[in-house]
């Protein structure tokens, strides 16, 4: 798979169809780390582990360099699905970006508990079935079950917290500057463990309908906290409803942006009246 | 910073025996941002109002917090009162301490004045926190556009030339006339179709503030309320206009009742405007007209009424008598709609010229018998209680008015709400020939399906509607809507902070922010006129770069800290 | 874990149509309601962001209303459609948490009948003071 990931590299610049290909290059001494390939020959260093996601990399590249100036990404699943993300909120010029898409492995899958560990476009490797998260018992314990219960685990865990931003920094998806975590209106500033309610939940509800489980954020916390399980049931629910997925087309705005004759709910009925504690006609 | 101005109402008692003001007053006197606070039991009796703008000029202060009834109390003919005495009403806010606080808190006098401390230091927040909407003022153009030149059209262009405004009148057709020019007698007189708007289709030639645009179709509308930018397209082209209000009478079409009574695949089934046709090229003999009522309509799909079917067959059928001596007519129908006394009569008249009714239920409709062409119909007679089968050589469907095509592009254009039949939506109840959006008139069967006196008469209300909008010359995008109380403000988009996402874009409902490229980025703008303060834009935007000036974050959040402040 | 009874802080954000009309209209039918809750008027319920709920109850409210027009009835073109799919999305945040989306109360209704509104304000205070106290969520430091 290395090798056809290189081949494509290799003929994208020969032909000249983009200026660059940010990938992973093992330098000097060994060390891996993000760069962007600008001649084949370079491109015989380039591997594909770790798992590190380029889309907010590949925007920051493309707004330093001039218009004409075009971008080749190497991408997992998860990173073509936050590129799709980046674009549709007008971060990422379609035009200016190529992507080399290559699946994930089954041990890859397992670990990231990820759904869908190939990219849309796929140019190296071979998919392979993903797995769902929701059937993952440590998961279940976090989303399932008695609800007092679950907020004990909940708050056990978020109140670990040291706020060290680095979800939000390495979510593909946060570029807002300024960010309204850091803003005192929201969350209370100067406050270690951050203010579980103001910020994890503002975090986690910006990101819901946006979210395309990549796993940077859980990656990120030093502390271990299962970010990736809070954003779950709302992308379960985004897909029950309106049979939406963040990531997989970039032409398709969230549905909760629209209302219910653009973007209804299949099978639902939506009443006149809504009384949420569902006592009234 | 200003400081505030606090005037507690006790309402002759209304609110004063249950809210304690007193305690209140006291506590409101020893926050810094208060300057006074001030009692008195009545804030909306004669007088009352320059009473107030006096206490307020004496104290030199800009912000007032009245502590009263509702806003829809009595609080907003206060501020109105206000505003005619010379304040500005922008930083007088009310908080309800009546309808909202003394009189469903009766019983628990502690918690009601609770409540009212916290509303008040809540609105003090709001109001420390507060900025002012950039205004701009709209140079409302002083032409108006009709599109379409039936008799809605027709009624609406003339009705605005009588009262001076230059009124571009638009059809597809060549002529104009409508529906109505293919009309050879209409009820209940008879007359030709033409001949009912005669007049209007005179004075519109006579008048030279109405020019007629034949053949052309609408391509493009930019702008906003009282300067749309509008592009027609034509047989000779292109022409761009700049009108201030737009009037949308663009009719209706009518249902083919595909796959219903055999209609398409049995001979001499026809709808309503064949039979039109056939009179009209005198092939309209037959020895049994057969008319069935509401085909396609007053079902599940349709649940409404066309108004004109019943009229429509009563005439035909008397038609099909006179023209075919000796011929029998049927009408078959759940319900005769004819109201009012002229159609009453008409259908007095059918029945003593002995054009037969037969009511039918809608769970059991007629069946049509025929193979290659109709020779039959039969119907369960439900006042008779008997099923008969009718022998017929002709068999017309009255179907009802649906949205043409072309009316529901154009609401798409311009964005204006349709209902869920697609004819365009009225401001339900009291505005009906007004659109949701400021500037945008209905009328006609393109706003629900009438017959063309109906239509005359809501041409010309829509005339008067658009015209007293063009008149409002000192329109700024702040006074433009009808909101009472005026709009809250417009949006705004910090265009550092922005990061072009085009969440606002997407969920405006009036399409008014959009993005504009600087340098590499993208950053959205709203177009004031448009924005109408719903604040939509407001809770979608990622990092509150979109705000409501007049009630912006750093106020609401103050508001939700001082929500449930301890009152001791 | 402890109940919120006798400390229910409801925070009320009402569309100045429907829901204010509807509140106004059960004070003039003098309805007895309890006084918990705090209202803060928005031209719509579209206005009312997601996060300014969250941030009421980190504020320490028990729960929060969100009154608007029926579907169908919003005066703004139906800019509460896509507030009543963000709000309940934002429910189904609470519930995973174990805060629980019963602690958002998402009413929207017709104007003259105020008489709903009053029940749904009654209804919600009783709901929220059988739920267990949120007071873990709020303490930061051990």
């Amino acid at each position: 798979m290395l090798g056809q990931v290189k081949q494509k590299a290799k003929e994208i610049l020969e032909k000249k169809e983009a200026d660059g290909v940010l990938g992973l290059r093992k330098g000097l001494f060994d060390v891996i780390h993000p760069h962007v390939f600008t001649s084949p020959t370079e491109i015989d260093t380039l591997v594909l582990e770790p798992k590190w996601l380029f889309a907010k990399m590949a925007r920051a590249i493309l707004r330093e360099k001039p218009q004409a100036w075009r971008l080749a990404v190497i991408v997992r699943g998860c990173d073509e699905r936050a590129i799709v993300e980046l674009v549709k909120r007008n971060q990422i010029d379609r035009e200016r970006l190529l992507t080399i898409g290559y699946a994930c492995d089954g041990d890859q899958a397992k670990a990231c508990l990820c759904s869908r560990p190939y990219p849309q476009k796929l140019d190296a490797g071979s998919a392979v079935e993903g797995v769902d998260p929701l059937a993952d018992e440590r998961v279940k314990a976090y989303l399932e079950g008695d609800a007092g219960k679950r907020m004990e685990m909940w708050v056990a865990q978020l109140k670990r917290c040291i706020k060290c931003y680095g979800c939000r920094n390495s979510c593909p998806i946060c570029v807002c500057v300024p960010c309204k975590l850091e803003d005192d209106v929201w969350v209370e500033r100067g406050v270690i463990p951050a203010e579980m309610i103001s910020f994890q939940l503002i975090r986690a509800f910006h990101l819901s309908d946006t979210c395309v489980a990549c796993g940077a954020c859980q990656e990120a916390c030093p502390v271990g906290i299962p970010l990736m399980t809070l954003q779950l049931s709302m992308r379960e629910a985004l897909k029950k409803d309106y049979n939406y997925e963040a990531g997989l087309d970039a032409n398709r705005k969230s549905p909760v942006l629209f209302d219910f004759s653009k973007e209804p709910r299949p099978g639902q009925a939506v009443p006149d009246w809504v009384d949420s504690m569902g006592k009234k006609p | 910073m200003a400081k505030i101005g606090v005037i507690l109402c006790t309402c002759f008692g209304e609110i004063g025996r249950v809210v304690d003001l007193e305690s209140l007053k006291t506590r409101l006197e020893a926050d810094p941002a208060v300057d006074f606070v001030t009692i008195r039991d009545s804030l909306c009796l004669p007088g009352d109002a320059a009473r107030t703008q006096a206490l307020i000029h004496e104290r030199g202060i800009g912000k007032v917090i009245l502590g009263a009834c509702s806003t829809y109390g009595k609080m907003e003919f206060v501020r109105l009162a206000l505003a005619r005495e010379g304040t500005d009403v922008r930083t007088v806010r009310a908080v309800d301490l009546r309808e909202g606080c003394a009189w469903v808190h009766g019983k628990d006098p502690e918690g009601a004045s609770r409540r009212a401390a916290n509303q008040i230091e809540m609105e003090i927040a709001l109001l420390q926190n507060r900025r002012d909407s950039k205004d701009v003022a709209i140079r409302m153009q002083q032409e108006a556009l009709v599109i379409g030149a039936g008799p809605a059209g027709l009624s609406a262009a003339c009705g605005l030339a009588r009262l001076g405004f230059k009124t571009h009148l638009v059809d597809r057709g060549s002529a104009p006339g409508g529906l109505l020019n293919v009309i050879t007698k209409t009820f209940p007189i008879d007359e030709p179709g033409p001949e009912k708007i005669k007049n209007l289709i005179d004075e519109t030639g006579r008048n030279s503030l109405i020019r007629f645009y034949g053949k052309t179709k609408v391509s493009a509308v930019k702008g906003y309320a009282g300067d749309f930018k509008v592009s027609l397209a034509g047989p000779e082209g292109n022409t761009a206009l700049r009108v201030g209000a737009v009037v949308l009478a663009t009719g209706a079409r009518v249902l083919f009742p595909q796959g219903l009574f055999g209609y398409g695949k049995v001979k001499n089934i026809i709808t309503q405007m064949e039979m039109e046709r056939r009179f009209a090229t005198g092939a309209a003999s037959c020895k049994t007209a057969v008319f069935v009522q509401c085909v396609g309509a007053r079902n599940s799909e349709r649940p409404y009424c066309s108004t004109i079917c019943c009229p429509l067959s009563l005439k035909n059928a008397m038609r099909v008598m006179d023209e075919n001596p000796g011929a029998k007519a049927y009408v078959l129908h759940r319900d005769i709609m004819t109201p009012g006394s002229v159609l009453e009569a008409y259908y007095r008249k059918a029945l003593q010229k002995g054009v037969q009714f037969i009511r039918f239920d809608a769970d059991r409709p007629p069946e049509m018998r025929g193979k290659d062409q109709v020779s039959g119909i039969e119907v369960f007679d439900t006042i008779s209680g008997v099923s008969r089968t009718l022998e017929t050589d002709l068999l017309v469907l009255s179907t009802p008015f649906i949205p043409d095509p072309d009316a529901t592009a154009l609401a798409r254009m311009l964005n204006i709400p349709v209902d869920k039949y697609g004819f365009y939506a009225e401001v339900y109840p009291i505005h009906p020939v007004e659109t949701r959006n400021d500037g945008i008139f209905i009328c006609g069967t393109a706003r629900w399906p009438v017959a063309s006196d109906q239509a005359i008469a809501q041409g010309e209300a829509a005339a008067m509607k658009a015209a007293s909008f063009l008149g409002k010359e000192d329109l700024s995008a702040l006074t433009m809507s009808r909101v009472p109380g005026g709009k809250l403000g417009h949006a705004v988009a910090d265009a550092a902070a922005c990061t072009g996402c085009g969440n606002c874009v997407a969920v405006c409902p009036y399409e008014a922010c959009r993005l504009q490229r600087t340098g590499n980025r993208s950053v959205s703008r709203v177009i004031k006129v448009r924005c109408k303060a719903c604040g939509s834009c407001v809770s979608v935007c990622p990092n509150g770069a979109m705000q409501m000036p007049e009630q912006n974050y750093r106020a609401v959040g103050e508001m939700i800290r001082r929500a449930f402040r301890e009152v001791r | 874990m402890s109940a919120e009874r006798g400390n229910v802080k409801i925070l009320v954000f009402a569309c100045r149509w429907c829901g204010l009309i509807g509140a106004d209209g059960a004070g003039r039918k003098r309805i007895e309601l309890p006084a918990s809750y705090r209202v803060i008027p928005v031209d719509c319920a579209g206005y009312v962001e997601p996060d300014a709920v969250i941030r009421a109850l980190a504020s320490g409210a028990t729960g929060v209303a969100v009154l608007g027009c029926h579907v169908g009835g919003c005066r703004f073109n139906d800019a509460n459609h896509p507030a009543l799919k963000r709000l309940e999305l934002l429910r189904t945040l609470l519930d995973t948490t174990g805060i629980g989306g019963r602690r958002l109360l998402l009413g929207f209704g017709t104007a003259h009948e105020s008489h709903q509104y009053a029940e749904m304000i009654v209804d919600f205070h009783r709901e929220l003071e059988g739920l267990p106290s949120m007071a873990s969520w709020l303490h930061m430091a051990e």
